[in-house]
């Protein structure tokens, strides 16, 4: 009974069945079994911070000194470097809990410049403290001393004593004295004062900067039998600064919990943090009387999760790309092509724009990963731009097919390297990395505008264009999300997926978007004409 | 305004987009789109493997001519650039003749020469073409140029003269005659009539008029120059709808004759009416159009 028509559509609806079952088992025992950890397939931030410092050594000694952050539970650190000139000597010290970057050259000139890079990878945090904790009768020796005071945190002054009892927050368990001391110090009035403000100023002021109320905190915390320590580092945010920020970290049973008076963090702190020393010290410590400058500048970047790579046990495709030593952009680019060619094929089969090829505009989203979506789109416009330019002044001389590509390739690899050349002395980083675009991609893609343009018109090449760089557009989208890369990397049978919606999609017989303007006379209420 | 009359107001209303969503889409559903025609239609009715019998004319001419379907003699043919000076001498003491790429696709490279004239033909614009020119174009197409293979062969037939009606139509180029057949049946059917515009070709896109045809009675009944409904021909002054085809079940006859002998379910059959011929096949197409549903106002599932 069954039409070959109708067996041709159970036949696929089977093979897709079978498609979509089997990945889904494979991912449901991979999770439960074999522990994969889904929940961190989203991608994390990677810092990259740059402090650019300036100086005028005239001629004399010099001595720079700042601190290099460590690693410890919610920041990792890596790629450290530093480039300055030969007459320095540079060294990392241990200098008590902290590690101090230090410069000395001598005899060192005017106009001096040093630069100290490295990587963050940073996490948020949140203790919980449980709320019946009492102060203990005693801590360990190494901890004892943050209950002293300093010059800037006066501790034992009547007037801190007085606001602690003011507070209630000399008695009872530590969570309700945290509290009250949180509550008093981030509710100070915000002052912008770039100097030192110690404890009893603050108090007085009633309002400080983020160091005044810090170490308020840190003064009322060990005036009430908590052990605590200011904190100095980063607020990490793409750009550049010069200014660093303080915060605190109370003793509570045996970990270093951090407070943030000044932006209201309690017990956490947010991911882009970035601690670079513990205790009350300056950032930098140089020769006096150098004219120093310093700036910070940050670039964030995605970077695939630690923790979702090291789940993935089964077929790892990731560690045989590290083992073969490729690099994980290879490895994103070959795992995210099925699924670009599919989001082209909705593109052309189901919206219906027209596109140079199925898989050309997959390839030159993966292609423009190197330069960015704004500059891969600007090199792909200039390169087949000056390639189809070429291509219509070969036309008069009537060559032959070969040697016209083989003009045509080298024309697209001398316009990459005069726009790389151009953006270069333009400054434009990413526009120059127009070189990591495949030659070949390049030169397909300008052929087929050529084609196109002059057989159908500048029309229809321009509507053929605009529809690849649209189709481009959203495959970079897609092709770029990095929670898409590592789930593919950890789960690659979702590829059999993609064949699965391939297959659908390959009998699906619905009318594309653009069809329905097309035929819209036959559609429409009140377009369509009564028959003659 | 109660109160409750406001919520019932919306409810009505979205019933209503609601009822006219689903109006849309039951209108939308016997349309034809790309997808539909070729899973449903060209998959599964025309093996791939035979294209090459319609795509390639000469070969779809022996064999419609073998099987005795009326067709425009055949005056030459060259097989390569080695056959191209027999071809043209072949050629002196003619005229009225079509030269065609055997490959070739949307009218690219078709040569119409009428009369001779001294040393050269003219062409329907009365442009001069000499025996050099000939050899020219005919190596051309032996090398490929209208084709999508690097080598071509080149079809001479003998020109079609139009019916009175067509002629009268447009009398600067040829109007032909669109069939679409499916397992013998003819589907819907048009006359293509060129413009000036068009270059006197009668491809739609090329900005040809598609004139719709009721294919029980033979008579056009609606007219359409880029996707607007018109009742003469805009530079002709020629009234398109309403007149009578000429020869109208012959048409179809020899359409429908011409489909059973290729091994293809699905074909647009073009042909042009001939005033001493009558009816005889232009070509096949084993993926035709869908504009004419555009032309027709008739999609292809109604056909069906």
């Amino acid at each position: 009974m069954a039409s070959p028509r109708q067996r041709r559509r159970s036949l696929s609806l089977l093979v897709i069945a079978v498609l979509v079952a089997l990945p889904l088992a494979a991912l449901l025992y991979k999770v439960t079994a074999l522990d994969y950890r889904i929940a961190n397939i989203l991608p994390q931030t990677q810092y990259r911070v740059r402090l650019d410092m300036a100086l005028d050594g005239g001629d004399r000694r010099v001595r720079v000194a700042t601190f290099a952050p460590t690693d410890d539970a919610r920041q990792q650190i890596s790629d450290e470097s530093q480039t300055s000139p030969q007459v320095f000597h540079y060294s990392v010290e241990a200098s008590g809990r902290n590690r101090q970057a230090v410069w000395v050259g001598a005899p060192v000139p005017d106009g001096v410049a040093i630069r100290y890079e490295f990587s963050a990878l940073l996490a948020a945090v949140r203790y919980t403290i449980a709320d019946d904790l009492e102060v203990p009768e005693s801590y360990p020796r190494a901890i004892r001393e943050h209950l002293q005071p300093t010059e800037v945190i006066q501790v034992d002054d009547p007037e801190i004593r007085a606001l602690l009892r003011e507070l209630d927050a000399d008695h009872g368990p530590i969570l309700r004295r945290l509290e009250a001391i949180f509550a008093y110090t981030s509710g100070l009035g915000a002052r912008a004062f770039k100097g030192t403000t110690d404890a009893v100023t603050a108090l007085r002021l009633g309002e400080a900067s983020c160091n005044g109320k810090s170490r308020l905190f840190v003064a009322l915390a060990r005036a009430s039998g908590i052990p605590a320590r200011l904190v100095g580092g980063l607020i990490l945010e793409p750009g550049s600064k010069r200014t660093s920020h303080q915060w605190v970290e109370a003793y509570v049973a045996g970990h270093w919990v951090p407070f943030g008076p000044t932006n209201g963090h309690f017990a956490a702190l947010p991911s882009h943090y970035l601690a670079l020393y513990r205790g009350d010290e300056a950032l930098f410590r140089h020769t006096s009387e150098i004219n120093f400058d310093y700036m910070f500048t940050t670039k964030g970047r995605m970077v695939p999760s630690v923790e979702a790579r090291a789940s993935f046990k089964a077929f790892n495709v990731w560690d045989l790309f590290a083992r073969l030593g490729l690099p994980f952009s290879l490895l994103q680019t070959v795992l995210m092509l099925p699924v670009g060619a599919l989001v082209v094929v909705l593109f052309r089969n189901v919206i219906g724009v027209p596109t140079f090829g199925t898989f050309l505009p997959a390839l030159i989203a993966a292609s423009a990963g190197a330069t960015g979506l704004t500059w891969g789109m600007v090199s792909l416009v200039i390169v087949t731009g000056s390639v189809v330019v070429a291509r219509l002044a070969l036309q008069r001389l009537q060559l032959l097919h070969s040697p016209t590509l083989a003009i045509l390739l080298t024309v697209v690899v001398m316009s990459m390297l005069g726009t790389s050349l151009v953006a270069d002395a333009l400054d434009l980083e990413e526009l120059a990395r127009v070189a990591y675009f495949p030659i070949a991609v390049m030169a397909i893609t300008s052929e087929r505008l050529y084609l196109v343009l002059v057989e159908q018109g500048p029309r229809e090449g321009a509507i053929q264009f605009g529809g690849t760089l649209l189709v481009v557009l959203a495959c970079y989208l897609v092709m770029n999300s990095m929670a898409m890369q590592v789930l593919v990397s950890g789960f690659p049978e979702v590829l059999l997926l993609v064949i699965a919606a391939n297959i659908y999609l390959g009998r699906w017989v619905g009318v594309r978007l653009v069809e329905l303007w097309r035929f819209r006379g036959l559609w429409r209420r009140g377009a369509a004409e009564v028959r003659a | 305004m109660s109160a409750a009359a406001s919520p019932r107001r919306w409810g009505g209303r979205l019933r209503g987009r609601l009822r006219g969503w689903l109006d849309a889409r039951r209108r939308i559903a016997p349309i034809y789109g790309i997808n539909r025609r070729n899973v449903e239609l060209v998959y599964a009715h025309n093996p791939r493997r035979h294209y090459p019998l319609v795509d390639d004319k000469i070969l779809c001419k022996e064999r419609l001519a073998a099987a005795g379907v009326p067709l425009a003699p055949t005056i030459a043919i060259c097989r390569g650039l080695f056959e191209v000076d027999a071809t043209v001498r072949a050629l002196a003491g003619r005229d009225n003749f079509v030269i065609k790429p055997a490959s070739g696709s949307g009218g690219d490279g078709i040569i119409v020469l009428g009369a001779r004239e001294g040393g050269a033909w003219r062409t329907p614009k009365g442009r001069p073409v000499d025996a050099d020119a000939i050899r020219q174009h005919l190596a051309n197409i032996t090398f490929g140029t209208f084709a999508k293979n690097l080598e071509d062969r080149a079809l001479i037939e003998a020109r079609i003269e139009p019916h009175a009606l067509y002629d009268a139509l447009w009398p600067d180029g040829v109007c032909d005659l669109r069939i679409i057949v499916l397992d013998g049946r003819p589907l819907l059917a048009m006359v293509r009539v060129p413009t000036r515009r068009s270059g006197g070709r009668a491809n739609l896109h090329q900005g040809g008029i598609g004139v719709a045809v009721d294919i029980d009675r033979g008579e056009t009944y609606r007219a359409v120059s880029k996707g607007r409904a018109i009742a003469t021909h805009p530079e002709s002054g020629e009234r398109l709808v309403g007149r009578r085809l000429p020869l109208w079940g012959r048409c179809v006859e020899v359409a429908l004759a011409a489909a059973a002998i290729v091994p293809l379910g699905y074909l647009g059959v073009d042909l042009c009416v001939d005033r001493r011929w009558g009816p005889v096949i232009i070509e096949l197409n084993a993926r035709p159009g869908l504009e004419i549903q555009n032309v027709c106002a008739r999609t292809l599932g109604d056909a069906l």
